[in-house]
């Protein structure tokens, strides 16, 4: 019982909203409008797992005294003067969530992470990134015409070098991305049948019948 | 052979303080190199640029902090060119951590054009479930938000009173910084609705865009920093706005940045066939 009436509603919904987006009458509209509604609502729910899940794994790894530990203090207490500050003075600009959390911490602690990764790169790269095959050397080849072409310097070097950078960016790039967005999207369409039809059922859970 | 080895096992340090250097230096004094706009960039300006005044032009900001530098000057040109126009901008986003942003473009750039909160421009805020929000939207935005990010019932808000849902907007411009992002918009907005997305993504996931550019769907297509300097350039060439570049003064700062990798990886490709060359 637990595991059929999931199963016989996502497959009434699955077959329901497949027919429904083809079908412009308006009781077909209203009704897509009154599930997207239920969506959203679906959607506040998962927030709140969300957060039960990471506030019940980092207490985990404090307890158990995990590698690491220190900074589940970190996030927990982050997320709890967060959370204290948005329900105490509210989440609308000009409060301390907006002015204070949000521009004086998040703003740049999110910047510098980012900026950091300019210095990892480099010394990444330089450890590396060797033309030790043919295809690393023709890896590294492209990556160098697309990095010059892409930035002012390129065109300083060689005025040609931004369309060649583009050549590769609209051609082999293309074709591989393309070829990977194809197998993507048939992927995803044969996974979403197996969850309509309750061939694939992973998403039930792993709990006895 | 003892130099090139001591070459392979150069500190990191040194390699830090080399690309922070140069990083820093032409933000001091800038080498001027110029940005040129690519046909991409112009694209997207070319199709917003021929929407009559009065039209709304939607904006998502679909992306945090972490991608501010790249992704923030695209927002700020686009709502230039917009209000230059005598356009309409409604913002809204899919990225919680990026409300705060386009609250501060909100509250910032239509003063530069005299434009008013409500009347030419609207910030809608931010609501879970994507694909939901977007379609949605796409039957009545007031019932995905019956309020904007200030708590302003949207009915109260004159340039909503000809905006009801997705249809009544030519072009949305998606600024991306992943998931969700452009693609959801080309997704349910436009094969849905038919409208005209345009898109900014950050430098990194470009690649993954130009599919989509070459397709059609996407009207225009700013990439990293560089498409935010080329619209940045286009705007002010059309003198739309006058306003300092973030975009195109941070560029010498990317080409020399890029150069240095570049170096950096031959220099490790030498040391490294030259040692392997003695020791086989």
């Amino acid at each position: 019982m637990k595991r059929n009436i999931p199963l016989a509603i996502c497959l009434l919904f699955g077959i329901v909203m497949m027919v429904q987006f083809f079908v412009p009458h308006p009781a077909s509209v209203a009704f897509y409008d009154l599930t997207t509604k239920w969506v959203r609502i679906v959607g506040a729910f998962a927030l709140v797992l969300g957060t039960g899940s990471l506030v019940l794994y980092h207490v985990d790894k404090l307890q158990r005294r995990r590698p690491g530990w220190y900074y589940s203090i970190v996030t927990l207490a982050a997320a709890a003067i967060t959370t204290v500050i948005g329900l105490g003075w509210g989440v609308k600009p000009g409060r301390p969530l907006q002015d204070v959390i949000f521009t004086s911490f998040l703003v740049p602690l999110n910047a510098s992470m980012f900026a950091i990764l300019a210095f990892y790169m480099a010394s990444a790269a330089y450890r590396a990134f060797r033309a030790r095959t043919r295809e690393a050397a023709l890896l590294l080849v492209a990556a160098f015409i697309v990095m010059l072409g892409m930035v002012p310097i390129g065109a300083a070097i060689w005025g040609k070098l931004p369309d060649i950078a583009e050549w590769v960016l609209s051609v082999p790039n293309m074709a591989a991305k393309r070829a990977i967005l194809f197998g993507v999207a048939l992927g995803g369409i044969a996974t979403a049948l197996k969850v309509i039809l309750g061939i694939e059922r992973g998403w039930l859970g792993g709990g006895k019948q | 052979m003892k130099f090139f080895e001591s070459l392979l096992k150069l500190d990191r340090r040194i390699i830090y303080i080399v690309v922070g250097l140069l990083v820093m230096l032409p933000l001091i004094k800038p080498l001027g190199l110029g940005v040129s706009s690519g046909p991409r960039a112009r694209a997207l300006f070319d199709a917003v640029d021929a929407l009559p005044a009065g039209k709304t032009v939607l904006i998502a900001v679909d992306f945090d902090p972490s991608s501010m530098p790249e992704l923030y000057p695209m927002l700020v040109a686009m709502m230039r060119h917009a209000f230059a126009k005598d356009m309409k901008v409604l913002l809204c986003g899919l990225w919680v951590t990026g409300s705060g942003l386009a609250d501060q473009a909100a509250q910032t750039i239509p003063k530069e054009y005299g434009k008013e909160y409500g009347k030419d421009v609207v910030y809608l805020g931010w609501k879970p479930g994507v694909d939901a929000v977007i379609l949605g939207m796409g039957e009545n935005i007031k019932n995905v938000y019956p309020t904007d990010y200030y708590g302003h019932p949207l009915d109260s808000l004159p340039m909503m009173r000809d905006v009801q849902r997705l249809r009544d907007i030519p072009i949305v411009f998606a600024i991306s910084a992943g998931t969700p992002g452009y693609q959801d918009w080309l997704l349910y907005a436009q094969s849905r609705y038919g409208m005209r997305v345009g898109a900014g993504v950050t430098a990194v996931s470009a690649a993954d865009a130009y599919p989509f550019l070459q397709s059609g769907q996407l009207t225009g297509l700013l990439a990293g920093m560089k498409g935010g300097a080329e619209y940045e350039v286009l705007v002010q060439k059309a003198g739309y706005s006058k306003a300092y570049m973030p975009a195109v003064a941070a560029m010498d700062s990317q080409s020399l940045a890029h150069v240095v990798i570049m170096l950096l990886v031959i220099i490790g490709n030498v040391a490294y066939f030259a040692t392997r060359k003695r020791s086989s």
